[in-house]
């Protein structure tokens, strides 16, 4: 018995020792296809330039609620692991307003640099605490071959869709991502925008319940029920449904991300690969083009015992070498704006810089709050209820505006009265 | 005064009622106690202050919970329903089988054999439709892949549960059925059905709860849509815990979901189920 408790002791005590001899730098993010293919790189560059730091990949989950989840958990414990973390766009006021991410100011960052809207996402209480890694964007994707010319308003854009049905067709006018879920808010945004509304105000209050909003959602709901160039199976799609209709050829227009690009313009896998272009999801009267804003930002956790050197890996890669190459491998925007002028960029994407721009600078932000996804999960409910037909458009709204103003009040985060 | 016997008794039992609290009785305690908390992963500031029964009545005004509630119940009436009937039916018929009874049995369980979130999955794309109506869009046609998808997995258990009482009835009942002139039907009703007793007591406890705690299904085919059509407590709950992270709220809507379940177990056994674990079947 006594020997081998005695080696049980020395094992545990030599693991423990051995722990904090080396520090470890660890980077979380995605880590599969080709975004993990352009991260392992990467890091692999940043060891060679800093050979005193020891970085290390942890691979969190791919599927967004799954990665939250981990990192709740682990900042709750206040776990010093991992120091930088890739967050998604709408994490960054939650995990500032918690306490678990490093105010990123005292580090002078390039601001100048960026794309204002993907700032804004990353700003709480007027202090910066992540800064944006990749953009994406809400874009209409359009087939050159069914129609003319893109769309300058939504009223043309119905025209239009109702006019490749009927004189081409094709089985689809438009198609978006109508399943519950997070997409449906982004596409929401997107329409909501275009007639000149928000979801809250500069101030933070609750305006979802506008005129504006009402006429939003009548709109999208009539894309399904009243012109019908909208198919009602879009009520259960997500991006990749709607990505393959459009792929086979069923549908005109088509609201995805940038991802989808790529995808449709391989001749081995699409049958519009040559016959697509892309341009802003219009605005109707008296509103504006307007993109959903997603993407991920870099952040560094507040509890790890390192930020000086997270901070490096963070300014590596957002230097315009790693921006360009990740859009020439993984087809992802970059932030800055100054990319967009020179050549390497072009060489990098398969869509023309100018045409992404153009949509990156109409890109809004999904609200900037630390219940966003409450709020998100809220609107969902109310907008797939009057999608379904189960409410009229204004009864939903003011549903969810009540139900949000109710949730804004509970957490304290009731904007000053002025 | 204990003697020594029931001492050696009380002192044998004691690992594994040890265990009993460490693994289910500890952490029920724990969920009830958090539900009488204000917990919000989100807002480490605003504390963990305990705020009575202050969720409950949260939940109690929430019609999303209250919608909730009801189609558990209405989920778990119809499907228990229909799986009991269907697992009957199957039971009688392969029962009556002669030959080759163990392959068709191993055929009948296949269903049951596959994981849930695959049947779910495989149900979904049945239903997906790209033209013309949409299942998945209608509050009420939506229920029909679930339920269907529900009982064509489950309704093999039920039928193996049912198989096993119906080999359990003992032939000279039968027999003496026949000498006192019973037809099938009679025989049905007054010999089958009360020696089954303790086998479909068994397979609706069984079904009854977990149709009430149903996650997976409606996850992975509705997500708890149209709107929140379909959606399940367990989905609710799911969705206040770990979309949300309201820990507090959440575990308000465990206690909940298991103090009703608590309650069908016990009702079930107090009303026609004591001789189902007392006596031999």
């Amino acid at each position: 018995m006594q020997p081998a408790w005695a080696v049980l002791g020395l094992v545990l005590a030599s693991a423990a020792c051995g722990a904090p001899s080396k520090r470890v730098l660890t980077f979380s993010g995605s880590a599969l296809g080709r975004e993990g293919e352009v991260i392992s790189r990467q890091l692999e560059r940043f060891r060679r330039l800093n050979p005193s730091i020891t970085v290390e990949l942890r691979s969190t989950p791919d599927a967004s609620d799954q990665r939250r989840q981990l990192y709740v958990q682990w900042l709750n414990a206040h776990a010093p692991d991992p120091d930088v973390l890739q967050l998604d766009v709408v994490w960054t006021a939650e995990f500032a307003a918690a306490g678990w991410i490093a105010g990123l100011d005292s580090y002078s960052p390039p601001v100048d640099h960026f794309v204002d809207a993907t700032l804004n996402a990353n700003r709480w209480n007027g202090r910066l605490f992540a800064l944006p890694w990749f953009v994406d964007v809400g874009m209409l994707y359009w087939r050159t071959d069914l129609v003319p010319h893109a769309p300058a308003t939504l009223e043309e854009l119905t025209m239009l869709a109702a006019a490749a049905q009927r004189d081409h067709g094709v089985p689809f006018g438009f198609v978006w991502q109508g399943a519950r879920y997070e997409g449906l808010v982004t596409v929401f945004l997107e329409q909501l925008g275009a007639h000149g509304g928000r979801i809250l105000d500069a101030d933070g209050h609750v305006t979802v319940d506008s005129e504006n909003a009402v006429a939003a959602l009548t709109a999208m709901r009539d894309q399904i029920v009243a012109s019908g160039i909208t198919p009602e199976a879009v009520l259960s799609w997500q991006e990749e449904q709607a990505r393959l209709a459009f792929q086979n050829g069923q549908a005109a227009f088509m609201r995805n991300w940038p991802y989808a690009y790529a995808l449709l313009n391989d001749p081995s896998r699409s049958r519009v690969s040559g016959r697509f272009a892309v341009a802003p999801v219009p605005g109707a009267a008296g509103g504006a083009p307007t993109a959903a804003l997603g993407g991920s930002q870099l952040a560094i956790n507040a509890f790890s015992d390192q930020p000086d050197e997270a901070w490096r890996l963070i300014e590596f890669l957002l230097q315009p070498e790693q921006m360009v190459e990740r859009a020439q491998i993984a087809g992802q925007f970059p932030p800055r704006t100054d990319l967009y002028e020179g050549e390497a960029l072009a060489a990098a994407l398969e869509i023309s810089p100018a045409a992404a721009l153009q949509v990156i600078v109409r890109a809004v932000p999904r609200p900037v709050s630390p219940v966003y996804s409450q709020l998100s999960d809220i609107l969902q409910v109310s907008l797939h209820r009057a999608l379904t037909r189960q409410q009229e458009p204004r009864a939903a709204l003011v549903e969810a505006a009540d139900a949000m103003r109710g949730l804004l009040a509970r957490v304290k985060l009731v904007p000053a009265e002025s | 005064m204990i003697d020594r016997s029931s001492r050696l008794g009380w002192l044998l039992v004691a690992p594994a009622i040890t265990t009993m609290a460490a693994i289910a009785i500890a952490p029920i305690v724990w969920t009830i106690w958090e539900s009488l908390h204000f917990h919000d992963l989100r807002m480490p500031w605003l504390g963990r202050p305990f705020v009575g029964l202050a969720n409950y009545q949260e939940a109690l005004v929430d019609r999303r919970f209250r919608g909730a509630f009801i189609h558990t119940v209405v989920f778990a009436v119809v499907t228990v329903t229909l799986e009991l009937t269907a697992g009957l039916v199957v039971a009688l018929a392969v029962d009556g089988i002669r030959r080759a009874r163990g392959v068709i049995r191993t055929m009948v369980l296949l269903p049951w054999a596959i994981p849930t979130v695959v049947v779910g999955l495989t149900w979904r794309f049945m239903f997906e439709t790209q033209s013309g109506p949409t299942w998945f869009a209608d509050p009420i046609a939506a229920w029909v892949p679930i339920v269907l998808a529900d009982v064509w997995k489950t309704t093999p258990f039920v039928a193996i549960l049912l198989l096993a009482g119906l080999q359990n009835i003992d032939a000279s009942l039968y027999e003496a059925a026949s000498v006192d002139g019973a037809g099938p039907w009679q025989m049905f009703t007054n010999v089958t059905l009360p020696m089954l007793r303790p086998a479909l007591v068994v397979a609706f406890l069984f079904r009854a709860l977990d149709a009430f705690r149903v996650f997976d299904l409606v996850y992975v085919m509705t997500g708890g849509g149209p709107g929140t059509a379909t959606e399940p407590l367990a989905v609710y709950t799911f969705v206040s815990l770990l979309q949300n992270l309201r820990f507090g709220f959440g575990a308000a809507l465990s206690v909940i979901a298991f103090g009703t379940t608590l309650l069908i177990a016990l009702v079930t056994i107090r009303l026609f189920g004591r001789a189902a674990f007392t006596e031999p079947a």
